[in-house]
């Protein structure tokens, strides 16, 4: 069997290839793999080839983690050819795989938590007879790190356990390399980074492969393909269906359509005429050290609310401290404008709230309960009396069943059998079956396929349109911003702004959402600015006529207000918005001066722009001493990271 | 990621090889054939009847067990449990009659899974060392309170509980049976039960759904203590004495049986059914055992083969219906 390969408009492999090409350093053709009966893959093939990122895409099921296994020797296919380096390759272990230079970066990694940060990278090493020499350790480590462009940032003693998911995958990344990985697949090694950590991740990947490794990327964030990825391969229910294509000769809606074989629309839907009633859940000031500091937002009936923020920033605990799952040091929490207090979770589902947990494994499914059972779990939760009081929900149950599309005669079976989305879709069914008037998920799309995923956001806003409080917690921005309708900021623990989503834009929340420590120094030069000139100091986002301010200091004199949207009309200072000129500019009415001024960042990307305020009668101060006093920052600011 | 899309729904044959109960029964079976042909008084009428009665106590215990091992916990205190509320039941007859002295007993049970299931539930003590520490104590003041000595001189009227016989079954195997029934009702059909079984599958998806996970993880050691007050009360009406060593490694066999028919030691997996046919297959075993004039000393052998052969072929069952 052949899979039918694609070949786009300038795909090298047609007869004049545009640049050369090494040879491959991993052929794997025709790749079988069963469990049971399971058909994980069938016909899998596979082509790495040094100096080149590959992207291993497929939906959930499709077999990108049990090629990337079979490969990485963690499995022994049961057909199939692979050669590496040009002989036939026959993996018994890991171990086998490591030796020959094949590593993997797995999504759970696969780091000893209690070790530190060096026994880990040199783990493999451990099991060599012999002494080991730490201080050689510690050397060789510190050359790998600082290869990889990271010596600071990780500290070799540090137990891994206290470690953040982008450092352990550091550290994963390094151990490949102590070994001369010569090939590296990174199984999913985005799914728990920030944006800012995933560049940093992709700065690594791109000098690994500058240094003539080969590497393959398992992924299904499509925009990540598109920015890392030289070809990519797809797999559908365990066949290759797109093999050794290049990236720049495909489009988003053709993977897609490799992935799920058929053309899925538009993964987003606007609501049409979604007019939200009244507050349900009102949060104000909530506290729940150490993650969440300083927290507000409500939901109305009918609305989609998104919570964005970094990983870490502490949306998903508030989500927790909500639902009684951790203690909180203050703030009230408003169920239809009575305070209710949630002390624990039983609590929260009898005031009419339901959640869906980040970690689907570990918070949500229950594995040795049936699918029925697992639905059925929070219902029963709530039912008064000695029962399950599984009678009186069924009607609704079956309903909802049918509308997930899953069989009614396998509700009997393990949830655990199921695919990440259809396990999602039954554990948001759960909730549903409460008939709870608010519903908070987090991260509800994680591990989910991309034609799951519309259905995942369909149910959500059509349980709105029956007048469902929604909130979504989502570290995809895009996800965030196609979903919600309004999107309530939250970085480092305080929410900071709470803006339509119709007026930002992926760019603009990330700017929003970057962590307080990030931006302090933007703060002490506001502060610097406002104190030495007497002015209103401010940092905003400018598009076109609209605004977004993102901090001030200072008396307020220009009309922004932090974590505010506003059109330059809605402002003081309407007249320098839109002119911004190289000097100060006058206001017609002669009451206010504003200098702008643009930051960037070393790739150009804006960053905002800082605005000084004073008012008319004061004698303006020299622009050009304030332009490179913020010129200074954004380069300061660089030097540090 | 590479999870099948959609199971397929097992075959007739492989459903019977799946369910557990299933294969208990044809080991006990089995067991039971392979002992009535080696002795002639097996299979007889009275000896059935003694088996039944001769599981009464370890049956009764390994109930509790079932619930506290189901929640992914353990209770090493039975035993002493056993013997500690024996002489209060003993003590009590001293002073009041038998239908108020059989609840202080099994009250006194009950207090002491209360005692267990709190430190363990609310302090997030190890269920493991807690109960062992509650054995030592428990023994301790079995020894205390009887001064040493067995306690002798019990009403005569209290054996009616085990030797009353209607339909021509013994009131003890009769209790038994409907111990095992309202136990088998409440955990498959009430939320109480299925809440016991979800907490030893994933305690954080439990809470998280709002299922009373405290007061669920804290009953199974009440009900576990309450049921050794029980079964001691059916030992007691037999021996007609108390012994403050009695009960001694009872936890030992309540937990194997429990887990014989099939229970995971870390939770939420067991049957009440499987319970009761490994408490069966222990009895037959030892049954067979003295019948055929086996060592008392190699019993202990025996039993503990059986244990590990039975968790060896469960596992390597579940290795290939997994792997095929």
């Amino acid at each position: 069997m052949t899979a039918p390969a694609v070949h786009g408009p300038d795909d090298p492999a047609a007869p004049a290839p545009a640049e050369a090409r090494a040879d491959p350093l991993l052929t794997a053709r025709g790749v079988s793999k069963s469990f049971g009966r399971t058909h994980a893959l069938v016909d899998a093939s596979l082509t790495l080839r040094p100096g080149e990122v590959v992207g291993l895409l497929g939906a959930n099921g499709a077999g990108k983690s049990t090629l990337s296994r079979i490969v990485s020797g963690h499995l022994r296919p049961s057909g199939g050819e692979i050669a590496f380096g040009g002989a036939p390759l026959a993996l018994a272990s890991a171990r086998d795989a490591l030796d020959e230079g094949i590593a993997l970066v797995a999504q759970e990694t696969s780091l000893a938590p209690d070790l530190s940060v060096l026994e880990n990278i040199f783990l493999p090493d451990l099991a060599t007879p012999g002494r080991l020499s730490f201080r050689a350790m510690r050397e060789r480590a510190g050359a790998l790190l600082s290869g990889l462009g990271h010596e600071h940032v990780l500290p070799l003693d540090a137990e891994v356990r206290t470690l953040s998911a982008a450092q352990r995958q550091l550290v994963e990344i390094a151990k490949a390399l102590a070994l001369d990985a010569r090939l590296v697949i990174f199984d999913e090694p985005t799914a728990s980074l920030s944006a800012t950590e995933v560049d940093r991740l992709f700065d690594i990947m791109a000098r690994l492969a500058r240094d003539g490794r080969a590497l393959a990327f398992v992924s299904h964030r499509l925009e990540e393909v598109f920015s890392i990825t030289d070809r990519v391969t797809i797999l559908r229910e365990g066949r290759a269906v797109a093999e050794d294509v290049a990236t720049s000769s495909l489009t988003q809606g053709d993977i897609i359509h490799h992935m799920v074989g058929r053309d899925i629309g538009a993964v987003y839907h606007r609501r049409e005429g979604a007019a939200p009633g009244e507050a349900v859940l009102e949060v104000r000031g909530l506290r729940s050290l150490p993650w969440v500091r300083d927290m507000s937002f409500s939901v109305r009936r009918g609305e989609i609310l998104g919570l964005g923020g970094l990983v870490g920033a502490g949306r998903s605990e508030a989500a927790e401290a909500i639902w009684g799952l951790r203690p909180r040091q203050g703030g009230e929490v408003l169920v239809r404008g009575r305070a209710v207090p949630l002390r624990r979770p039983a609590d929260a589902v009898r005031a009419g709230l339901g959640f869906v947990a980040e970690d689907r494994r570990a918070q949500n499914i229950v594995p040795d309960l049936s699918v029925r059972e697992n639905l059925m779990l929070a219902q029963m939760g709530r039912h008064r009396g000695l029962g399950r009081g599984y009678g009186r929900h069924a009607a609704r149950a079956a309903e909802l069943v049918e509308a997930l599309g899953l069989p009614a005669d396998r509700l009997d079976t393990s949830l655990l059998d199921y695919s990440g989305g259809m396990q999602q879709k039954i554990i948001i069914a759960r909730w549903l079956l409460t008939d709870p008037e608010i519903l908070i998920l987090d991260e509800p799309t994680k591990g989910v396929d991309i034609g799951t995923r519309a259905q995942v956001y369909r149910l959500l806003q059509d349980a709105a349109d029956d007048g469902l409080a929604v909130v979504v917690i989502s570290s995809d921005f895009e996800e965030l911003l196609g979903v919600a309708e309004r999107v309530v900021v939250v970085s480092d623990g305080v929410s900071i702004a709470d803006l339509p989503a119709a007026r930002l834009t992926e760019e603009k929340l990330t700017l929003l959402a970057a962590p307080r420590s990030s931006t302090a120094r933007n703060q002490a030069l506001l502060r610097e600015l406002a104190e030495a000139h007497g002015g209103d100091a401010f940092w905003t986002l400018i598009d076109g006529d609209e605004t977004i301010c993102l901090a001030q200091a200072g008396r307020p004199a220009a009309g922004l207000s932090p974590g505010e949207a506003a059109e330059a009309w809605e402002t003081r200072i309407p007249e320098a918005l839109h002119r911004r000129g190289e000097d100060f500019v006058a206001e017609p009415d002669g009451s206010r001066r504003t200098l702008l001024t643009q930051m960037t960042d070393r790739r150009g990307h804006d960053l905002g722009w800082i605005g000084l305020t004073l008012p008319g009668s004061a004698a303006p101060p020299a622009a050009e001493a304030i332009r490179a006093r913020v010129h200074r920052l954004t380069h300061e600011t660089e030097e540090a990271e | 990621m590479s999870d099948p899309a959609a199971p397929k729904p097992p075959g007739a044959a492989s459903a019977v090889l799946r369910s557990l109960e299933l294969r208990m029964l044809g080991l006990a079976l089995l067991l039971a054939v392979i002992l009535s042909l080696s002795s002639p008084f097996f299979l007889t009428e009275r000896n059935i009847f003694n088996i039944l009665d001769q599981s009464v106590v370890i049956g009764i215990v390994a109930v509790g067990m079932t619930f506290v091992i189901l929640t992914g916990g353990i209770d090493l205190s039975v035993g002493a449990v056993f013997g500690l509320t024996g002489i209060v039941l003993a003590q009590a007859l001293q002073v009041m009659p038998i239908p108020l002295a059989i609840p202080v007993a099994i009250l006194a049970g009950a207090g002491i899974g209360l005692f267990s299931g709190v430190l363990i539930a609310v302090f997030g003590l190890a269920p493991f060392v807690v109960t062992l520490g509650v054995m030592a104590i428990g023994r301790s003041l079995a020894f205390i309170a009887s001064g040493q000595r067995s306690i002798s001189g019990l009403p005569p009227d209290l054996d009616a509980i085990v030797y009353t016989k209607i339909l021509g079954v013994p009131a003890n195997v009769l209790f038994l049976l409907g111990l095992y029934l309202c136990a088998w009702g409440y955990l498959s059909y009430t939320k109480g039960g299925r809440t016991i079984y979800a907490i030893g599958s994933n305690y954080e998806a439990a809470r998280a759904a709002g299922l009373a996970t405290l007061f669920y993880s804290i009953l199974p050691y009440v009900v576990s203590g309450a049921l050794a007050a029980v079964a001691v009360t059916f030992s007691l009406a037999q021996i007609m004495s108390a012994d403050p060593l009695a009960g001694n490694q009872l936890e030992l066999d309540a937990i194997a049986a429990v887990v014989i028919g099939g229970a995971s030691l870390y939770g939420g997996r067991g049957s009440i059914v499987g319970t009761l046919l490994g408490v069966l297959i222990m009895v037959m075993i030892r049954n067979g055992l003295n019948l055929m004039g086996v060592s008392p000393f190699w019993q202990g052998s025996a039993i503990g083969a059986i244990i590990i052969l039975a968790l060896l072929a469960e596992r390597l069952i579940n290795w290939r219906s997994n792997r095929g």
